[in-house]
């Protein structure tokens, strides 16, 4: 069974200055932030850096998609997403990620959010506006198109 | 050649499923390229955030095409990996 939820990303779920060492610290940080929003169980975190080490969720463009796996939806308290830039870059596998998308979904709600960040990714100049982004509605207003595809 | 499937994954066309895709697509030796009713802009199979862009749900008409020596077995193989579930064991 799938719920068609498409989780929120609001202001407070957006932070444009992180700092992380490495890709593990980066995700320990979103799961901070979508613990802060009361997205997730606590036991969230450990699943996101399971689901990383099956395989990396780097998407491209400098952009990575840290989230669950598919036995953690239960752990899942609010469909939610969080974006973190990290300025200064982190090194995700050998890929150099600015922009975090942590995701906390229950059902397949986060599809659609997934294809409106492709879009955004695909088109050079929206995906360096992301990428470079300094205001937090922004980031809310081109991650979170009102129409659905 | 054209070829159509529906997704079979019920938690839609995510990131493990598209690089799955992307992968198997990247190996055929002809360009192949997935288009929905919904977005009919065909996009190159090959590319994780084409896929994404996509926004396919379980069930959603994937609509595959690809030309060449070697079409056939190409949109077989990857009509093949969109119709089965990756969530479930064993696929």
């Amino acid at each position: 069974m799938t719920i068609n939820v498409r989780p929120v990303l609001a202001e407070p779920g957006v932070r444009l200055t992180e700092v992380a060492a490495d890709r593990v610290a980066a995700i320990h940080r979103c799961a901070d932030v979508l613990e802060e929003l009361g997205a997730v169980h606590p036991a969230y975190r450990e699943a996101m850096l399971d689901r990383e080490w099956a395989m990396s969720t780097y998407v491209g463009e400098g952009v990575a998609i840290p989230h669950g796996l598919d036995v953690s939806r239960v752990l899942v308290r609010r469909d939610s997403l969080a974006v973190l830039r990290f300025p200064d870059g982190v090194d995700w596998d050998g890929h150099q990620v600015s922009v975090c998308v942590a995701i906390a979904a229950r059902g397949d709600g986060h599809v659609a959010l997934l294809s409106a960040l492709a879009d955004v990714l695909l088109d050079p100049d929206r995906a360096r506006a992301l990428r470079e982004a300094a205001d937090p509605a922004a980031v809310v207003a081109m991650l979170h198109p009102v129409a659905l595809p | 050649m054209i070829r159509t499937v529906l997704l079979g994954g019920r938690a839609g066309l995510h990131l493990r499923a598209a690089s799955r895709i992307a992968d198997a697509a990247g190996r055929q030796p002809v360009h192949v390229t997935v288009r929905t009713a919904q977005r009919p802009a065909a996009v190159p199979a090959d590319s994780v955030l084409s896929l994404l862009s996509l926004g396919a749900l379980c069930g959603t008409e994937l609509i595959l095409e690809a030309y060449g020596p070697g079409a056939a077995t190409a949109l077989e193989s990857l009509a093949r990996l969109l119709a089965i579930d990756p969530d479930v064991a064993g696929a």
